[in-house]
């Protein structure tokens, strides 16, 4: 298994404890979130505040929910970030591969470049991509959004690639390609697997990147994209703050993101698992 | 496997994403330079008129543009250095762990999930005067005087760390998971051996353990980096970069600038300038610490 | 290699998730997303008019469009945007030059910025609608010689007061006692500064000081006598007065002088006045008049507020009027439905008054329900719009980064321990002066 494990007893049990202290910290924010989204509408911003809600109530959900556009909201959320990621990662392995593998001058600069469209602050190119997405008739679409989404992620997306393809030896591919399989081949059937969990953890991040987008989701919806952050701010308006509704809003939006995780990570496991064979 | 044609298929794999990189980012990235040497009237069809370098002298010459650059360098300096050691700290942890830490590593990444725009006002409400959780828990407890001892949020001197915050807690678990993965892959006899040396745990970690992790501990830092240096929108809904400008970072100022304050000719040579020199700053960072595609092993 | 052997055996598989996803995005680019009624991609293709409109905003428009959808039988779509997301989305469109809208609520504050891109509404304004319009928003509404948008809601603040605590006889007897005349709802600045101070009290706190938004201060600079607001008329800066500093005296002095406002003033938004009131922290709130209908139904102030005009200072009450108007972008597509509704929107302007949010912009439908019970709040609002010191915000195009850079940022110096009020204004003065060079 794993290099790191600990086995003697006591340093295992200072290592939960320590963990989990770690952790109560950093989730508390969270469950303050949840705990707040079972509040009554005065008792969400209490004062002095509270953490345990004085009454629970589940209104806010149902008011969430029965806002207009909110499930349509979802659907759209979910079909531009598949779409996204997809995107993103269809483009990325094969660029990342191309960089490591061959280690040629155009490689190098590539990656830089890659490295300068991740530094690109999104509201200095959001008026021209506006421009581009409409002249493309993708305005309001699901795909335009990906695509806006993806030149958010696909730099991540290629640096991270890269990172776990260089931890694979060269001898695995050229092994492949002594048995006769094509390069491509190689790469599909013989690199892909060993970084299994390397393209799960790049597709999270693809997935998150496009899910939260606030300011492209923006700029590119209307009526039939609109994506589920607008929804949720949309509940801060000029005339007061709906917390109760939004921290409910914000913890279903979650759900589907969790469940990601959790059916990736099994995969995560396997393709470290494969990638410890290689030692 | 260095045939005559392998830098043609690596040009090949390598064309869709630069076809796409250079279609939705590089041209709007020209059309941005280009636009600094314009002063350019926000609405559609209005008046456009070349001034050469005068954006820049004006952006230069602002103390506003200069202060932010500064505090640019603080918060990202802040954010990346507290995600690393917190990151650092969480992988190695898990690792120790094995397989039973799965539970946790999903707990972990949790805050992850959670759309900045609620993330920051999450922050905002744990941490505001009057009524943040986080004063009201810590003066119960008796570490503060009083509920109102610490103000986040309003005390000018303190609140780039405040807004920083969030940041490291929305993105410690990239940190984690990028480097947990990378544990994984260091191979078990490497470090068998060097127990069985006897060298102590420390000197383990220096010696041995980051040396290895050095290309991935790269990437999390330099995307950490880049991503902390262009942050703008957690600190948008916390404070407006207020009070007293004091959480206004430069990519917030390039926001405010392009679209509040309908000057996107001064906004595109403030882009420009901070993308020159995330540039060289990254080019540097690349250089030492990692030369992705030259690595030998 | 075993793994070469082991993973082709998968070979299958991997190439059937390579096709979906190949599949997937083909799908995508046939999708055309879930929401809405579909047709609205090309501009007013169907004869619907799209709406752009702040989240809260939409629910005072939701029963005109659905009476003109009635009379009409054109439809009307409404996107909803978040405060600073709607203007985000104006400016980039209105900069890109084509538009998916065809009407758009603007803020008052926003008219000057978008006007060379909205089309001119003069044909709207006849004589009758102008007389039933307060001055203050004809003002804010005509930018270079014409009128870019028509009001379609306006808000003003007005004072809210927790009607228990002023009519409790033990209150009454000890401030009698302490001040020598009868407690009552504030008509002065030093009738609120004395109530103020004698509510707070462990607990409570007689107002609250709002540093983190500027429009307060600017109607506190109107009832000082200001004779501009920050701008002169001729667009110069004229901030460095006596009544600027004799309003920010007053105004920051509450916090840092009598401290009758809770810690943190420098934060203090509209949320959190609002909710500091609401909580019952605050005996007295200076707020905008939609608030009124917004009390929680379990908050100490349920049923025992009341309301009236700004506490007056040497130049009487004033106030800043927060009006919304709706506007035609140049670019659209369905310029003839856009004025249909907005014309519309305007004879059925009370429309509004029946919403949640309660509020209107023409005299009459204000003044048609303001002795209507649960709408004690628009006597109040006509009152403040009427006032004569009340004044619109400049329309000056760098207005926002005035408030922005210079304005809040001195608000919420002044409200710090020690502060310097004459020289912060001094000093915004001269940053103002800068900015508009």
């Amino acid at each position: 298994m794993n290099s790191l494990f600990v086995r003697r007893p006591g340093t295992r049990a200072l290592v939960w404890a320590l963990l989990t202290s770690l952790l109560v910290l950093y989730g508390f924010p969270f469950v303050y979130l949840l705990l707040t989204s079972f509040k009554t509408p005065l008792d969400t911003i209490a004062v002095p505040p509270t953490v345990l809600p004085h009454r629970w109530t589940t209104a806010n959900y149902t008011s969430a929910l029965h806002r207009g556009g909110v499930v349509a909201s979802f659907v759209n959320s979910l079909t531009t970030a598949t779409l996204s990621t997809v995107l993103s990662l269809l483009i990325a392995v094969p660029a990342a591969y191309g960089i490591t593998r061959f280690r040629t001058f155009s490689g190098r600069v590539f990656i830089m470049g890659a490295l300068v469209a991740r530094m690109v602050p999104p509201v200095a190119v959001g008026i021209p991509l506006l421009s581009m997405i409409r002249a493309l008739g993708l305005i309001d679409t699901p795909t335009g959004v990906a695509i806006a989404h993806t030149t958010v992620s696909l730099p991540l997306s290629i640096w991270l690639m890269a990172s776990f393809f260089e931890a694979v030896p060269d001898e695995l591919d050229e092994a492949a390609v002594v048995d006769g399989c094509g390069r491509l081949e190689a790469l599909w059937h013989v690199v892909l697997p060993v970084v299994a969990g390397g393209l799960a953890v790049t597709a999270i991040f693809a997935f998150l990147a496009s899910w939260n987008e606030f300011l492209f989701a923006l700029l590119l919806t209307a009526v039939r994209a609109q994506t589920t952050p607008i929804v949720i701010a949309n509940f801060q308006t000029q005339f007061g703050l709906d917390w109760g509704a939004m921290t409910a809003l914000a913890t279903m939006y979650s759900v589907p993101v969790i469940l990601l995780t959790l059916i990736l990570q099994r995969h995560i496991v396997a393709g470290l698992t494969l990638g410890a064979v290689k030692g | 496997m260095r045939r005559a044609d392998d830098r043609t298929f690596a040009t090949l794999l390598m064309a869709p994403a630069a076809v796409f990189l250079g279609v939705f980012v590089a041209w709007p990235l020209v059309r941005l330079v280009i636009d600094s040497f314009y002063r350019i009237s926000p609405i559609a069809g209005g008046p456009r008129s070349f001034v050469g370098l005068d954006n820049y002298l004006r952006a230069l010459r602002s103390s506003t543009f200069t202060s932010a650059a500064v505090r640019t360098v603080a918060y990202t300096g802040l954010v990346v250095s507290a995600e690393f050691v917190l990151g650092l700290a969480a992988a190695l942890l898990f690792s120790m762990l094995g397989a039973r830490s799965t539970v946790f590593r999903t707990v972990f990444l949790y805050p992850l999930m959670i759309a900045p725009v609620v993330a920051g006002l999450l922050w905002r409400f744990l941490l505001i005067d009057n009524f943040g959780i986080v004063n009201e828990l810590l003066s119960r407890a008796g570490i503060l005087s009083g509920a109102d001892a610490i103000g986040w949020l309003s005390n000018p001197d303190i609140v780039l760390l405040s807004v920083a915050i969030p940041d490291i807690w929305l993105t410690t678990s990239f940190m984690t998971l990028v480097i947990f993965a990378g544990l994984q892959n260091i191979a078990a006899d490497v470090l068998e051996a060097a127990r069985i040396d006897g060298a102590p745990p420390a000197s383990m970690l220096l010696r041995i353990i980051l040396p290895l992790l050095r290309p991935v501990i790269a990437v999390a830092l330099i995307v950490r980096g880049i991503d902390a240096a262009k942050a703008f929108d957690i600190i948008l809904i916390q404070t407006k970069g207020g009070p007293e400008n004091a959480s206004q970072t430069l990519s917030l100022l390039i926001y405010q600038t392009m679209i509040r304050f309908s000057d996107p000719g001064l906004a595109s040579a403030m882009a420009t300038m901070y993308l020159v020199v995330m540039l060289l700053v990254a080019t540097v960072a690349v250089w030492f610490i990692w030369r992705p595609g030259t690595a030998q092993r | 290699m075993r793994i070469v052997r082991q993973s082709r055996t998968m070979r299958s598989h991997h190439w059937e998730v390579l096709g979906g996803a190949i599949a997937l995005v083909a799908l995508g680019l046939t999708a055309c997303g879930a929401g809405g009624t579909g047709g609205t991609g090309a501009a007013g293709s169907d004869g619907a008019v799209r709406v752009l409109v702040e989240a809260g905003g939409h629910a005072e428009l939701q029963p005109v469009a659905d009476a003109f959808e009635k009379e009409t039988g054109t439809k009307v779509t409404f996107v909803e945007l978040p405060y600073d997301g709607l203007y985000d989305r104006l400016s980039s469109e209105l900069s890109s030059g084509a538009v998916s809208f065809d009407v758009a609520a603007l803020d008052a504050i926003w008219l000057k910025n978008f006007s060379a891109g909205v089309k001119p509404l003069d044909d709207l304004f006849t004589p009758d609608a102008r007389s039933d319009l307060f001055p203050a928003l004809l003002k804010e509404a005509e930018v270079d010689g014409s009128y870019v948008g028509m009001p379609v809601w306006t808000n003003a603040e007005i004072l809210y007061y927790r009607k228990d605590l002023f009519d409790d006889p033990a209150n009454k007897q000890a401030f009698k006692a302490r001040y020598g005349y009868d407690l009552a709802p504030p008509k002065t600045w030093q009738q609120f500064s004395d109530t103020a101070q004698f509510f707070t009290r462990k607990g409570i706190y007689g107002t609250d000081v709002k540093g983190a938004v500027e429009t307060e201060y600017l109607a506190t600079l109107m009832q000082a006598g200001a004779k501009d607001m920050v701008l002169s008329g001729d667009g110069n800066a004229d901030i460095d007065t006596p009544e600027a500093l004799k309003a920010l005296d007053f105004y920051s002095g509450l916090a840092t002088r009598l401290k009758v406002s809770p810690a943190g003033a420098a934060q203090v938004d509209w949320a959190a006045a609002q909710n500091l009131y609401n909580q019952g922290k605050t005996a007295m709130m200076r707020f905008w008049a939609h608030a009124y209908t917004q009390i929680p139904a379990e908050s100490p102030a349920k049923g025992k507020t009341g309301v009236t005009v700004l506490p007056a200072g040497p130049a009487g009450t004033a106030a800043v009027p927060g009006a919304w108007y709706l506007s035609i972008p140049k670019a659209t597509g369905n310029a003839a439905g856009a004025e249909k509704f907005v014309e519309f929107a305007f004879d059925h302007n009370d429309l509004g008054v029946q919403t949640a949010l309660g509020l209107a912009a023409r005299k009459s439908a204000l003044q048609k329900y303001q002795s209507k019970p649960g709408h004690e709040n628009l006597g109040a609002l006509v009152a403040a719009l009427d006032a004569p010191a009340t004044t619109p915000r400049p329309a000056n195009a760098k207005w926002q980064q005035i408030v922005d850079t210079v304005l809040v940022p001195m608000l919420q110096k002044s409200v710090a321990p020690g502060a310097d009020n004459a020289a912060l204004l001094e000093d915004a003065q001269s940053k103002i002066e800068a900015l508009l060079k």
